[in-house]
């Protein structure tokens, strides 16, 4: 078996099709687990009673586990959660009605979540506790003082971190092959699968995600750019 | 899907599946090997600013921290021994625990490298000058002043990078090795007990990087100690200002896989 150049193209034009599902899987996954993320961080960071511990555990459980398990559990464990309650409340509803994708949806933005909640916390507390008490003494409440004030420079302070997170949960989408979600992996599989060109297709596949990881990085220093214009110095 | 679900399944999978430990350990050790053998050659043309050899390691770094390791994985291990073939060597006889070791060091050595790279940049300037100004040679230099410097910086990402590779290591069953995530869909299929074969790898994943993390984390304070001598020593004010910096190292130096781990 030789090389074949030609199929290289090939191949790239028929995973085009699937960067879709990919970039969605992505999508979904870090926006979910950002806010999952900003729930836990607030909670670790003032110590709610109760919620606490559970964030604590549910936060060293996830990054102590790889990702595929989390989305095996749910895979598996999901259908007889719900199916059990559907009988007991007399649902319609049953676990088969759930699309593969949703289980990808649900167990990624799980998974991203536990991250983006460190991420996250580690902005939070990289902002200067004055900023806060600053707003303070100016009459703002609690809530406007996080939005306004803190939640700004958080964001700003963990944008490296937050990219790699996206970039982390774009390469983590090939997981989806798993649970027989057609991303871009899965279809460099299938494309091959007929000729048994395994190599060139992967090759594509690997073309296409070190294009996408290149453009986050590229966006992210533009945002960084951005974000970073006060930090200047000089006078003008 | 499959039996109902029975919570003692989960204690007898447990043993079964650390009998497959040793094989992700296995994984994890060698390519760690590789990983810093790899890491540390491609770290040096960028530390010493050596054209072109720059560019190659700035172009590998791309490539292995731009795709995922499952991409990587396939490719290697159905790339290489039609490459090899081209060479006139079979490797069609080579077991595919090597292929995953070399793909998992290769992909390490790239995290590694930018690890190393940046804990070597955070050492003072001044450090090396000094060296140079007591009549030490660049080599030296670098093993006896730089280097012990590094080290004490990079110990935690270092122990970012372990703990993922060894979650990374449950792809490694996408190409029928039997490691533990491989074992326990063996076990899920004979028995039709999924959910408890997996709560069992959960656990032990999670009691195995937990002790890694404990175990770098011991590590640390015996390297770190120089420094926490030196600042109950210093002012207060130093001591804060030293502090910042040094989070601020750490941070910047994030290689990326601080983040998401497969």
């Amino acid at each position: 078996m030789k090389l074949d150049p030609s199929f290289i193209w090939t191949a790239f034009w028929q995973l085009l099709s699937a960067i879709p599902i990919t970039l969605l899987i992505t999508v979904v996954s870090v926006v979910v687990g950002f806010v999952i993320g900003i729930v836990v961080a607030l909670i670790r960071i003032y110590k709610v009673p109760v919620l606490h511990p559970i964030a604590v555990a549910y936060v060293t459980f996830i990054r102590g586990t790889p990702m595929l398990t989390h989305l095996l559990l749910i895979y598996f464990g999901l259908p007889l959660i719900v199916d059990a309650l559907a009988v007991k409340m007399g649902w319609s509803f049953r676990s088969s009605s759930i699309p593969m994708i949703g289980f990808a949806y649900i167990s990624f933005s799980i998974t991203s979540g536990a991250y983006m909640a460190e991420v996250i916390r580690s902005g939070l507390l990289a902002v200067n506790r004055g900023q806060l008490e600053a707003a303070y003494s100016i009459g703002m409440t609690t809530t406007q003082g996080l939005r306004r004030i803190v939640f700004p420079q958080a964001l700003a302070a963990s944008l490296p971190n937050l990219s790699n997170s996206v970039i982390g949960m774009l390469h983590g989408s090939t997981l989806a092959f798993t649970v027989s979600v057609v991303d871009i992996n899965a279809k460099a599989q299938i494309v091959a699968s007929t000729n048994w060109k395994f190599f060139e297709a992967y090759l594509a596949a690997a073309a296409i995600f070190w294009g996408l990881t290149f453009l986050i990085e590229r966006l992210t220093a533009v945002i960084e750019k951005r974000i970073h214009v006060y930090h200047r110095g000089g006078v003008a | 899907m499959g039996e109902p679900f029975d919570f003692t399944y989960i204690l007898t999978f447990i043993p079964k599946l650390l009998s497959t430990l040793q094989i992700t350990l296995f994984i994890v050790a060698g390519s760690l090997l590789i990983g810093m053998i790899v890491g540390f050659l491609i770290a040096l043309p960028r530390l010493y600013q050596i054209p072109i050899v720059q560019t190659i390691s700035k172009v590998y770094i791309s490539f292995f921290r731009g795709t995922p390791v499952l991409i990587q994985l396939f490719l290697f291990y159905y790339g290489l021994p039609e490459l090899l073939k081209l060479a006139h060597l079979d490797v069609s006889k080579t077991p595919v625990l090597a292929f995953v070791i070399l793909t998992y060091g290769l992909h390490t050595g790239a995290f590694m490298s930018e690890l190393i790279r940046a804990s070597v940049m955070a050492v003072d300037r001044g450090q090396v000058e000094a060296a140079y100004a007591v009549g030490m040679t660049g080599y030296q230099a670098f093993v006896r002043i730089i280097m012990p410097q590094a080290l004490a910086i990079a110990i935690p990402v270092f122990s970012n990078l372990v703990i993922a590779l060894l979650k990374d290591t449950s792809l490694a069953f996408t190409l029928g090795v039997m490691e533990m995530t491989g074992k326990s869909q063996t076990l899920g299929t004979l028995t039709q007990h999924f959910i408890e074969s997996y709560i069992a790898l959960a656990l032990i994943y999670l009691v195995v990087s937990f002790a890694l993390e404990k175990f770098l984390k011991w590590l640390e304070n015996g390297l770190l100690q120089h420094e926490q001598q030196d600042t109950s020593v210093r002012s207060t004010r130093l001591t804060l200002r030293k502090n910042i910096s040094y989070r601020r190292i750490v941070t910047e130096m994030s290689t990326g896989k601080g983040g998401v781990d497969l």
